[in-house]
């Protein structure tokens, strides 16, 4: 074999990549449908990587590596004592989506995002989706996401849920479900966009040939649906994203957007509220501001409505939205939205909203407040996965199959003292892709959280989305907080041969 | 714009021209310190007038002050100093990060190489076997995050803060280097010898002054030309009256699209400065003793940080909500 100048290539560097792939028995693998039979989607990257072989390959992972940690794109890590900087780990072989595959995807969201919306506005209006007993008034109530006080409240621009992410995964026969919806201030945006930025300098010829939609159009959507919802139909309302600063493990997701958006980033002490209006304090004094990108948790917002020690927030906050004279994205209370016990009724409420069929599937639930549930639980956890309703990156969980029977044990009790706090779900079969490990190319599992931003004129999905990748063998938890990275996720513009 | 964020453009033009001036004061000392024939003790006065004789005599005794190798460790390595080129790198470095909205994406990266290579383990090695180096390095980034810095941002507020930042750092430290000079030397500064030709030469390029000097003064190297250029050439680019000069200006700057209320305490600040110094002829300067004025320098100019400080960064302590308007 010759590399095109008559030299011939050294052993090491000529192995393809994907010699020795090998895909999981009783997974659906996206790139493979056997030990070395390619799907359609992946062939032509499939052969684009392979002629590229290991070597080469290896390096071009390295360079991605160097160009995450120079633009310090990276997340702090809490348990580190130096409080150090990690970058996020980026597998480059990019995850492929098919154009009819997101079109579907694409309006699914669009539904189901619509019908939490109106299903946020209900609840904290006149509840009829609780009067209907379409849902039970118990599990909304018993929802610790859920804020009575903020009922009747009707927040500037009606939008509730601006930003959301709704986590997707592919079962054993490659169909797209719903695992959970982020409906609070949902993360990983930047990455993103960071890791398209990354894939175009570190191959750009494999990504010329691909056809995918870009990505960069977030920023200004984002912008758009922000001032969409401000108190004032006015081009000088200010916009500002608020953080909890910069030892925030998101900070540079928070930094990256008010850069992209020409917004200002602000601490919550660099804000106050008069006479029910927010200001920012500047050099000139105090300045209006009408709309907040808040990426700080509801309970820390404002020490005068909620927790009275939170040092992040802003005293007034909350009575200046109650009066509309400043718009919140997300708003207040949307955790009642995204509580897991209460996942399992979105079926229903878009049927009960929209009278239309939901788009996409969901995962058959367990809510452990209802008895019949409670009792399969208790009697199967052990081919379960089990979730406290409120955490989130992959913590307060057990993952039956994997569990010691010790284990199984603490969380039937757990369950049993506080049933309302647990769900269940079989384990899916998540999807797997291929990912660079330090031997080679091997079959990963994979998530997918699409971005869906709504303003007063409907909603909007990124196309494509944070692929999250489990990095470790076997491993069926993505977060970013043990051990997942992520992918560039290309949604490509024609079907593939 | 927004306080806090004035504050840190403020600052982080501190942190990178000290980086860059501590990368030339001791590389330009080491130089020296190489002529063992000068025999005057390069290192304590240098310690002294950094400000951390009280710590680095803690950690190391007195003796030590006079050992080239732990003063330079300890001004370059030290990461509890605040005056040390690896925490002024570690502090620009971390304060650029939270205003990355505000600056550019170029400065983001120049600092940010500047911090990785500090912490890699070629520059330790460079500091080890390439000392001269190592130093120069440092000051071609501090130079090159100067020149990105104008080249890419916009020139609105937060730049005229960097820009006062910068200039009253300036201030003090040309101020600082001045005074070891002094302090090497002794009272004695009117006859020139050797030692003091090289004392002064060495005040000059710590200061990137050797050839703008020689454009003004010729052929007279002495303490009178030397200190009369670096505290009042008005077109010098780190000579005390000149840095004083753009601080009233970049000063104005920011107060004309604002209430003439706001920054008034620092205007009357800077020209107070302004005009104790322009009253001065340098042969008054010597006779009313050196030591002195540029200690008053070094004071006044702290406080006019603190009064910028108050005057834009922690207003809120002074202006009581009721006058908020839209």
């Amino acid at each position: 074999m010759t590399d095109g100048i008559g030299r011939p290539r050294r052993g090491g560097d000529s192995v393809p990549l994907f010699e020795d792939y090998c895909p999981e028995p009783g997974t659906y693998d996206e790139f493979f449908s056997g030990r070395s039979e390619s799907r359609p989607v992946a062939r032509r990257l499939v052969a684009l990587l392979d002629e590229m072989g290991r070597t080469a390959f290896r390096d071009r992972q390295k360079l991605a590596e160097n160009t995450f940690l120079r633009g310090g794109i990276t997340f702090s890590v809490y348990s580190d004592a130096k409080g150090g900087e990690r970058i996020f780990p980026f597998d480059l072989i990019p995850r492929l989506v098919l154009p009819d595959e997101w079109a579907r995807l694409e309006s699914g969201l669009q539904q189901r995002v619509t019908a939490i919306n109106m299903f946020l506005s209900d609840i904290y209006g006149d509840q009829r989706i609780l009067d209907e007993g379409i849902i039970p008034r118990e599990l909304i109530e018993g929802a610790s996401g859920y804020l009575p006080q903020m009922r009747g409240i009707k927040p500037a621009g009606g939008v509730r849920v601006c930003i959301a992410g709704i986590d997707l995964i592919r079962d054993h026969d490659g169909e797209f479900c719903v695992l959970e919806d982020n409906v609070r201030t949902p993360s990983g945006v930047s990455y993103v966009l960071e890791n398209r930025m990354v894939m175009k300098k570190v191959f750009p010829r494999i990504f010329g040939r691909a056809q995918v939609v870009p990505v960069e159009e977030y920023t200004g959507r984002l912008r758009r649906a922000l001032a969409s919802i401000a108190p004032i139909r006015d081009p000088a309302a200010q916009t500002a994203v608020l953080t909890p600063g910069a030892f925030n493990s998101a900070y540079f997701e928070h930094s990256f957007l008010a850069r992209r958006m020409g917004a200002e980033l602000v601490e919550g002490s660099d804000l106050f509220v008069d006479d029910d209006k927010v200001y920012v304090k500047t050099t000139r004094g105090p300045r209006a501001v009408h709309v907040i990108y808040r990426r700080i948790d509801d309970e820390f917002l404002d020490p005068a409505a909620f927790n009275p020690d939170s040092l992040l927030g802003v005293k007034g906050l909350v009575s200046a939205y109650a009066k509309g004279n400043v718009a919140l994205a997300n708003g207040i209370g949307n955790g009642v939205a995204d509580d897991k016990a209460v996942y399992p009724y979105v079926p229903e409420m878009i049927r009960f909203y929209l009278s239309e069929e939901p788009r996409l599937q969901q995962v058959e639930t367990y809510v452990c407040a209802r008895e019949k549930d409670r009792a399969y639980v208790l009697e199967n956890i052990d081919k379960l996965v089990v979730k406290a309703v409120n955490e989130s990156g992959g913590y307060g969980m057990l993952i039956g199959p994997q569990a010691t029977r010790r284990q199984c044990d603490e969380f039937r009790e757990k369950i049993k003292a506080s049933p309302r706090n647990y769900i269940a779900q079989p384990r899916v079969e998540l999807s797997t892709c291929p990912a660079w490990t330090p031997r080679g190319v091997a079959p990963r599992r994979v998530d997918l959280r699409p971005y869906v931003v709504t303003g007063t004129d409907g909603s909007w999905v990124l196309p494509g989305g944070l692929t999250r990748v489990a990095l470790v063998k076997g491993s069926y938890v993505v977060n970013s907080s043990q051990g997942g990275g992520s992918k560039d996720t290309w949604v490509l513009r024609e079907a593939q041969r | 714009m927004i306080s806090r964020v004035a504050q840190n453009c403020f600052w982080l033009a501190r942190y990178t021209e000290r980086a860059e001036t501590y990368a030339r004061l001791l590389d330009v000392t080491a130089t020296l310190a190489l002529d063992g024939s000068l025999a005057t003790d390069q290192w304590r006065p240098l310690v002294i007038v950094s400000g951390e004789e009280e710590p680095f005599t803690k950690s190391f005794g007195v003796e030590a002050m006079s050992d080239e190798e732990v003063v330079l460790r300890y001004l370059t390595w030290n990461a509890d100093s605040p005056m040390s080129i690896y925490s002024s790198v570690r502090s620009a470095r971390e304060t650029m990060r939270t205003i990355r909205e505000t600056g550019s994406l170029e400065m983001w990266e120049t600092i940010n190489d500047l911090w990785l290579w500090l912490c890699s383990r070629s520059a330790q090695r460079m500091y080890d076997e390439d000392r001269h180096r190592f130093y120069l390095h440092l000051r071609e980034r501090g130079m090159l995050f100067e020149g990105v810095r104008h080249a890419t941002m916009l020139h609105e507020e937060a730049y005229e803060f960097m820009q006062i930042g910068a200039a009253l750092e300036r201030v003090s430290q040309t101020a600082r280097i001045l005074d070891v000079k002094y302090h090497s030397l002794g009272p004695d500064t009117e006859r020139e010898t050797p030692v003091e030709t090289a004392q002064w030469l060495a005040a000059l390029r710590s200061c990137s002054a050797v050839e703008p000097f020689f454009k003004r003064a010729a052929n007279e190297l002495e303490a009178r030309t030397v200190a009369g250029f670096l505290l009042f050439d008005p077109g010098f680019p780190r000579s005390i009256r000149h840095n004083l000069d753009r601080t009233a200006l970049r000063l104005e700057a920011v107060r004309l699209s604002s209430s003439p209320k706001i920054g008034a305490a620092s205007a009357r600040a800077v020209q107070d400065m302004l005009v104790r110094l322009n009253a001065l002829t340098i042969d008054e300067a010597i006779a009313e003793g050196m030591h002195e004025l540029l200690t008053w320098v070094i004071d006044a100019s702290a406080e006019l940080c603190h009064t910028i400080e108050d005057d834009f960064f922690e207003w809120e302590a002074n202006i009581a909500p009721a006058e908020a308007s839209g």
